[in-house]
């Protein structure tokens, strides 16, 4: 049910700040990757059927290696996000008619992104696994640390749009992933034992 | 050192630092309100030394599974959010009469806010999980992936603001002062990390008392039904 | 406002809050104190 929420953030928007063209079509792509970076990451805090103390101790009795499961969940998170992304996006294109230029960078930008949030999110997860007010915590725990991640796309759209160079905001999403991937690999063992 | 005489000179040195930021002559382009510097910038450097050491216990306690480096991760989170709050305060008290406006999205300014935020959410993450190891273990790892970010956000966010720094004559931390300024300053700076210090042990003795609670009453509880109890050596079972 | 009158507010804020600090961790360290001793 995320997918309606940030529908409903983008309709509510424009209520609130004004409905001219030029100033929707202005904020459209940045309010895109505010609404994805916030209600997005709540798509990678769903209880999955691996989550209880009985099922991953079958998992650790069945061999399977933590990093590995880590792996299988952001994957599987990466390609929620990216649908969360598509639909919020073609929302978006409908009530804000922005200034869309580059759509091959931004088919690259949109799953970088969403393998950002996605590890993000599954870190944040197991960090948080069993404990009683974890949904408004997860939300809290990846938000500042998804600056880069926002700042990236942001950035990148906004630089396709007037011309610029975006190699520094896809290469700042790239490390990002990069780094995440090793915390989310490394930490898995430690994380499943405590 | 015992911890009164820290706590003695701790505030020794913030009240003689408070009188010197108070007397030196005012700054030639800024006038009085460059005193505010003098506790912007120690409770800046502060913010960060804090979140640094936070990290340090974090990894240590990871390495050695000694629950002190816990504390001290805790402690210094704790003092340290109150120090990076007052960055931003005084970070905004001065830029409203000398810029106009109490925010600008200077790169120093979001970093330092994003840093906030990290804070509470590993203070929010510590004080939801039961178990002292388990808290500090999930805390640690929390910690170490916030500071793995941490120079990736600072990059962006000064790539992102690359071209938008306000004039360099008001800026905040201004290279060119010298004199009985910098000594007002540096002043600061050496109060406030004794402040610091002192604090963080406190912080720690508060700590350890609580902890001690939760084991203690983690001692009493049932092992396998009520037939039987924890061992425990000495001490009558409840 | 005066430069002395921001000057003046900065500086309550910052002591204020290192006062409220110390005072709440004197309290809370008497609290646990009390408790430890109870139990």
């Amino acid at each position: 049910m995320v997918i309606p929420f940030g529908a409903v953030a983008l309709l509510v928007i424009p209520m609130a700040v004004g409905i001219e063209t030029t100033l929707l079509a202005r904020i459209g792509p940045g309010l895109f990757w505010a609404v994805v970076l916030l209600f997005g990451v709540l798509v990678t805090q769903r209880e999955s059927g691996a989550e209880g103390s009985p099922q991953r101790d079958l998992l650790t009795l069945l061999g399977v290696d933590p990093a590995a499961r880590f792996a299988a969940t952001a994957i599987a998170n990466t390609i929620l996000v990216l649908v969360f992304e598509v639909a919020v996006g073609a929302i978006t294109i409908v009530l804000y008619d922005p200034d869309v230029v580059g759509w091959g960078w931004i088919a690259l930008v949109l799953p970088l992104v969403a393998a950002g949030l996605a590890m993000l999110g599954t870190i944040a997860a197991s960090v948080t696994t069993g404990l009683g007010g974890r949904g408004a915590l997860a939300p809290l725990l990846i938000a500042p640390i998804a600056i880069p991640i926002m700042l990236g796309a942001a950035q990148a759209t906004e630089g396709l749009r007037v011309g610029a160079g975006i190699l520094r905001w896809v290469l700042v999403l790239a490390v990002v992933d990069v780094l995440l991937m090793l915390a989310g690999v490394l930490t898995a063992r430690p994380l499943e034992e405590s | 050192m015992t911890k009164r005489t820290l706590e003695f000179a701790a505030a020794g040195l913030l009240l003689t630092a408070l009188v010197v930021g108070l007397t030196v002559p005012p700054d030639a382009v800024q006038g009085d309100f460059q005193r505010i510097m003098y506790a912007h910038v120690p409770s800046a450097w502060l913010a960060y030394l804090a979140f640094g050491i936070t990290m340090i216990g974090s990894i240590a306690y990871l390495v050695t599974s000694k629950l002190r480096w816990d504390r001290l991760a805790g402690a210094s989170a704790e003092v340290g959010v109150v120090f990076t709050g007052l960055a931003l305060a005084t970070g905004m008290i001065w830029g409203k009469p000398v810029w106009g406006v109490w925010w600008t999205w200077d790169a120093r300014l979001v970093l330092t806010a994003a840093m906030f935020f990290v804070y509470l959410a590993y203070l929010a993450l510590r004080r939801g999980i039961d178990g002292l190891e388990r808290r500090a273990k999930r805390s640690a790892l929390f910690g170490i992936v916030a500071a793995l970010q941490i120079p990736i956000v600072h990059f962006s966010v000064v790539w992102w603001r690359g071209l938008h720094q306000p004039p360099t004559i008001l800026r905040p931390d201004d290279p060119q002062i010298d004199g009985p300024l910098l000594f007002a300053l540096l002043m600061g700076v050496f109060a406030f990390t004794v402040v610091y210090a002192a604090l963080v042990r406190r912080r720690m003795d508060l700590a350890l008392i609580e902890d001690s609670l939760v084991e203690a009453s983690r001692a009493g509880e049932d092992v396998a039904g009520a037939a039987v109890t924890a061992p425990s050596v000495g001490a009558k079972p409840r | 406002m005066s430069d002395w009158g921001w000057v003046a507010f900065a500086y309550l804020v910052v002591y204020g809050s290192l006062g409220g600090y110390v005072a709440s961790l004197v309290f809370r360290i008497r609290r646990a104190r009390a408790e430890a001793d109870r139990g």
